[in-house]
């Protein structure tokens, strides 16, 4: 069953006088609990598709489809609902707060979704850190946590509300290739358990190897479209 | 909920900033609650010094007096008939009432010549509304019918005249007056006393004479300027003048009452008040700019961040709800330790008081020169100044909040 279907995605970048084309009318669709990476040479268009997908841009042509809604005739406010309910984001730069505990940082994205009582928060919290091997560390500050503790806490904030789609954009950019492939055995873990679908946004082989689709970018394009068991 | 615990911990998150900002904020409501202080103790001072030397809390003139009052006309004056005393001595807390003749005059010492108030004035009556007893730096007040030598009349004038006019206690002066019909007339006075009071009118342009010269010198029979009134109850004085008007009417329908506070020297001192509020509510914007740089600051550094949480669903109300919380605790954190801080200075200020001679020119305040000046305590300030410190705080931050926070999320998220 698909989870998005895009049709004819343009995006243009109006850069004055000059207009900058990043997405060149793409045809695709994701299906729900797909582990898919897009990849592609800088400039491609990966983020800005990425971008798209997750409700932080429209398109300057074509449709998405969201689990069934279309997003065009969407206003700012409803793209922030559909957000706060059902996409995770993971960046390369984790954007933790820093005041915040690594458990507060998760709680965070669960209390938006003000679905649980107290105690089903702290149940859930406690699972999803347990989950992606922060237990013991709930109460550190993102400034006590190493690159991988706190990209592990960035995929816990996306994953504890149980959202539909994760779009982890160079998830593993910032950390060595031990620490991205315990940070990529976790989403895999999660993608297996939970049927949530990923999608990541990468130069990085490594991640490459996990995904179950390949889809390659190219100046805008889909060049590629590979599905592997 | 949790915003609000988000906001709270974001406080700690640059003490020094907090903190700073915060000072500012503090040191604002400081300094307004000590001018604010200091104001409300000179204001104090000047109705004081307009009461205890001047009018007393009640006058009782007609209409027409009052509206030229100003000149000093020697017309729609009233006589003190014993029937409109007997109205007057009756009021609610009556201590004392004193009929005045009040008049332009030149004062001559023979030499020289300098503008005068003549004050035409029952001793006796007169101390009951205004007592100079303490303010004598030389000789005493004059009595009821005295008169020195070749019946020249006693006087009392201010230290600050006889020092203009170089006379001591003793000594001759002229007056020349116009009387009732506009014709020339003098009066001979030997100084019998000279006081020092902290209303300058009275040090340098007052002339006391008794009543009856005066009467006599203006032609103007047993009439008078008007009749004052001391209270109890400065504060009991507007409404004892409405029911003394009421009651005046079967007297003299053309009487009417002023209390203290419809003085034009008291209005004067109002609206002086309010011109340094203006210039206190000045010192409090510096303190919104501060706050306004401190979200700035704080927007930019999170730009991030903010690109993060719109990207997890809050939407613009929402970021910006945290900026403002933020920087309404840093106004709250402010506006206590301001308060604290005035608390102190205002209790010092209260006992201690603060001696500005030498410094500024107060006589446009009729504070005295010389001496100290209290301030007083002025509950509702610290209440207004505290929660005008939160106001601006939290106002100042929403356009900085807004601006931050209504970022496309792409922008703040990948900033570079």
């Amino acid at each position: 069953m698909a989870l998005l279907e895009m049709r004819g995605l343009t995006k243009i970048y109006d850069q004055g006088k000059i207009e900058v084309p990043a997405l060149r009318g793409i045809d695709l669709t994701v299906e729900k609990g797909e582990f898919t990476t897009i990849f592609g040479p800088s400039g491609s268009g990966k983020t800005t598709l990425l971008n798209l997908i997750g409700c932080l841009d429209r398109p300057t042509a074509g449709t998405i489809i969201f689990d069934g809604q279309e997003l065009g005739g969407l206003d700012k406010k409803d793209l922030a609902m559909i957000r706060r309910h059902h996409v995770g984001f993971v960046f390369q730069s984790y954007n933790l707060i820093p005041v915040l505990t690594a458990y507060e940082n998760v709680e965070f994205a669960i209390r938006l979704v003000n679905k649980y009582d107290k105690k089903e928060i702290r149940e859930r919290v406690m699972r999803i850190l347990e989950a992606v091997g922060l237990a013991g560390l709930e109460n550190r500050k993102p400034n006590e946590l190493s690159g991988g503790q706190k990209q592990r806490v960035a995929i816990a904030r996306a994953l504890v509300k149980e959202p539909k789609l994760v779009l982890a954009d160079e998830p593993s950019a910032n950390l060595d290739s031990k620490t991205s492939e315990e940070v990529l055995q976790v989403m895999a873990k999660m993608n297996r358990e939970l049927g949530t679908t990923f999608i990541f946004s990468t130069h990085d082989p490594l991640v490459m190897e996990y995904a179950r689709r390949l889809i390659e970018i190219r100046d805008g394009q889909v060049a590629k479209d590979q599905r592997r068991e | 909920m949790f915003l609000t615990k988000l906001a709270l911990k974001n406080l700690a998150r640059h003490r020094n900033r907090t903190l700073i900002t915060a000072s500012i904020i503090a040191f604002a409501v400081f300094f307004y609650l000590l001018l604010d202080s200091l104001i409300g103790g000179m204001t104090e001072m000047s109705y004081e010094m307009i009461i205890n030397y001047e009018a007393g809390h009640l006058q009782v003139v007609t209409e027409e007096y009052w509206e030229e009052e100003e000149k000093l006309p020697l017309k729609n004056l009233i006589t003190p008939e014993p029937e409109l005393m007997a109205v007057v001595k009756n009021v609610p807390g009556y201590l004392g009432s004193s009929a005045e003749l009040n008049f332009q005059a030149m004062v001559s010492n023979g030499v020289n010549e300098l503008p005068v108030i003549g004050r035409g004035i029952n001793p006796q009556d007169f101390s009951g509304v205004i007592n100079l007893t303490d303010y004598f730096v030389e000789g005493e007040m004059f009595h009821a019918g005295e008169r020195r030598a070749f019946g020249v009349s006693p006087a009392v004038i201010g230290k600050r005249l006889a020092d203009l006019l170089k006379v001591q206690t003793g000594d001759y002066l002229t007056l020349l007056v116009k009387d009732k019909h506009e014709t020339f007339n003098t009066i001979e006075l030997e100084i019998t006393g000279v006081i020092y009071t902290g209303n300058p009118l009275v040090n340098a342009g007052l002339v006391y004479i008794p009543l009856d010269v005066a009467q006599e010198a203006l032609a103007v029979g047993d009439q008078v300027s008007k009749v004052l009134v001391r209270l109890e109850n400065k504060n009991r004085a507007p409404g004892v003048a409405k029911e003394l008007a009421g009651q005046l009417q079967a007297v003299n329908p053309q009487l009417a009452v002023y209390s203290w506070d419809q003085l034009e020297a008291v209005t004067v001192a109002g609206a002086k008040q309010m011109g340094n509020r203006l210039i206190m509510t000045i010192i409090l914007l510096i303190a919104a700019i501060a706050i306004i740089n401190t979200v700035i600051l704080a927007a930019l550094e999170r730009m991030e961040e903010i690109g993060m949480m719109k990207a997890m669903g809050l939407q613009t109300k929402e970021v910006i709800y945290t900026f403002v919380l933020e920087s309404t605790g840093i106004g709250v954190l402010g506006g206590i330790l301001g308060v604290l801080l005035g608390l102190a200075g205002v209790g010092v200020f209260t006992v201690v008081g603060l001696d500005f001679s030498g410094i500024i020119d107060m006589a446009p305040y009729g504070i005295p020169v010389v001496g100290t000046i209290y301030g007083v305590w002025n509950p509702f300030s610290f209440v207004t100044v505290f929660a005008f410190g939160v106001i601006v705080s939290l106002f100042s931050s929403i356009l900085p909040a807004y601006w931050a926070a209504d970022k496309d999320p792409i922008k703040a998220i990948y900033p570079r």
